[in-house]
C-alpha cells in the first residue's frame, strides 16, 4: 500500500516520517515533492572502478544555473533530509524533470527503511538541461512494509550532500566473498 | 506492500521465496542484494531486424563497460516466488557510479523462477566484476488470485536477448 498525501502530511507531524524542511504546499496526491540542493559531484575518474575509492570534484551551483549536456552523469541531493522508521520511501523524477529528459536516479528507487539524510540524486540527462537551486526536480513515495523491522544501519546514514558511492568499503569486506 | 528483511529471510525458510544461493550478509532492510553473474553479452550490430550480441566470460581482472553501448547480464542466484510480485532494480552504490541494471523493466512476475537478465546500460566507463554485489531485489504482496507466469522468459537462466517482436 502507498500512502496518499494526507496521510504523509499526519505522518510528519507524528514524527513518523521525517521531511525537513517540511511545506504542507509540496505535499501531491500520493507524495511529497523534493527540491535540488546547492552541491553537485562529478567524478573525475576516467575509469570507474568499484574497488577503488573513485576521484571526483565538488561544485556548487552558481545562480545562473549549471547545464548539463546529453550523456552527462553527476550526483545532486535532495534540499530536504528525508526517511522514516515506519514506511519505505521510493524516490521517482517529477513528470516535469522527465519530460526534460533528466533521470533523478539510476535504477536506484529504493530507500531502506531507517534511513534518514538528504537524499543523493543520480543526474542522467538525455538532453541538454539547466539545473538550479531550489528547482523542484523530484518526490518521494511512502509504502507500507510487511514483517519485523529492522532499520537500516548503512555507509550513506545522515548524509548532509551528495555521497558518491562508498563501494570500495565493501570491498574490504564481502563484495566479493563466495557464498557457494 | 513491501516485504521488509526479516520477512524475505523468513519466506525463503518456508520456500515461499527462492533466492539461491542465498546469504543472510545480503538482506538489507527492505531487499535483497544480488551478485553479477559470470556471462555478459555485448551487443554487436542490429541486422535490420534484431541486436546481435556476442557472448564473453568476464575475466579475473573484470570487465569494462562502456557509455552509449547496451549489454545483457544476469544474476548469479536463481530468484523467484510462488507468492509475491517482485522488482529487481541496481543498488544505489551503483546508481551513484551511474549503471543501469535495467532499462525500464524492474517487474518480476509472481511464480517466474530464475536468473535474470540483467540489461545493463552505463554513464561512466566502469569495471564491473563477476560475482560483485550489483543490484537488490524487493518482493511485494500481491492483491487478487494469482495466475501463473506463462511468458517466455521466466525460466531462463542465462542473459536473453529479446524474442523478436512478432514470434
Amino acid at each position: 500500500m502507498i500512502l496518499t498525501g494526507e496521510k504523509i502530511k499526519e505522518e510528519v507531524s507524528n514524527n513518523r516520517i521525517e521531511i525537513s524542511p517540511f511545506s504542507s504546499d509540496r505535499i501531491t496526491t500520493n507524495s511529497y515533492d523534493l527540491t535540488l540542493g546547492g552541491t553537485i559531484i562529478r567524478y573525475t575518474s576516467k575509469i570507474i572502478d568499484p574497488k577503488e575509492k573513485s576521484e571526483y570534484e565538488e561544485i556548487t551551483i552558481p545562480d545562473e544555473g549549471l547545464v548539463l549536456q546529453a550523456g552527462d552523469f553527476v550526483l545532486g541531493h535532495s534540499a530536504e533530509r528525508i526517511g522514516s522508521d515506519y514506511y519505505v520511501p521510493l524516490i521517482h523524477g517529477k513528470s516535469g524533470t522527465a519530460r526534460m529528459g533528466l533521470f533523478v536516479h539510476v535504477t536506484a528507487d529504493l530507500i531502506d527503511i531507517g534511513s534518514h539524510g538528504v537524499s543523493t540524486l543520480q543526474l542522467y540527462a538525455t538532453l541538454p538541461v539547466r539545473l538550479y537551486k531550489g528547482m523542484l526536480i523530484a518526490q518521494v513515495s511512502f509504502w507500507v512494509p510487511f514483517g519485523d523491522i529492522v532499520l537500516y544501519k548503512g555507509k550513506y546514514q545522515n548524509s548532509t550532500k551528495p555521497q558518491p558511492s562508498m563501494t570500495y568499503k565493501d570491498f574490504k569486506y564481502d563484495i566479493f566473498k563466495k557464498v557457494d | 506492500m513491501i516485504l521488509t528483511g526479516s520477512k524475505i529471510k523468513e519466506e525463503v525458510a518456508r520456500g515461499t521465496i527462492k533466492i539461491s544461493p542465498f546469504s543472510e550478509e545480503q538482506v538489507n532492510p527492505n531487499s535483497y542484494n544480488y551478485r553479477l553473474g559470470p556471462i555478459l553479452k555485448v551487443y554487436k550490430s542490429f541486422d535490420g531486424e534484431k541486436s546481435l550480441f556476442e557472448e564473453v566470460l568476464i575475466p579475473e581482472e573484470g570487465y569494462i563497460l562502456q557509455p552509449g553501448q547496451m549489454y545483457l547480464g544476469h544474476t548469479k542466484e536463481i530468484i523467484g516466488s510462488s507468492i509475491y510480485a517482485m522488482s529487481l532494480i541496481g543498488r544505489s552504490s551503483m546508481g551513484r557510479y551511474g549503471l543501469f541494471l535495467q532499462v525500464s523493466a524492474n517487474l518480476g512476475h509472481t511464480t517466474s523462477e530464475h536468473q535474470w537478465t540483467l540489461e545493463m546500460v552505463a554513464a561512466l566507463p566502469i569495471r564491473v566484476y563477476s560475482g560483485m554485489i550489483i543490484g537488490q531485489v524487493s518482493f511485494w504482496c500481491n492483491f487478487g488470485a494469482v495466475v501463473e507466469y506463462s511468458g517466455r522468459y521466466g525460466r531462463l537462466n542465462r542473459p536473453q536477448e529479446s524474442f523478436t517482436p512478432f514470434d
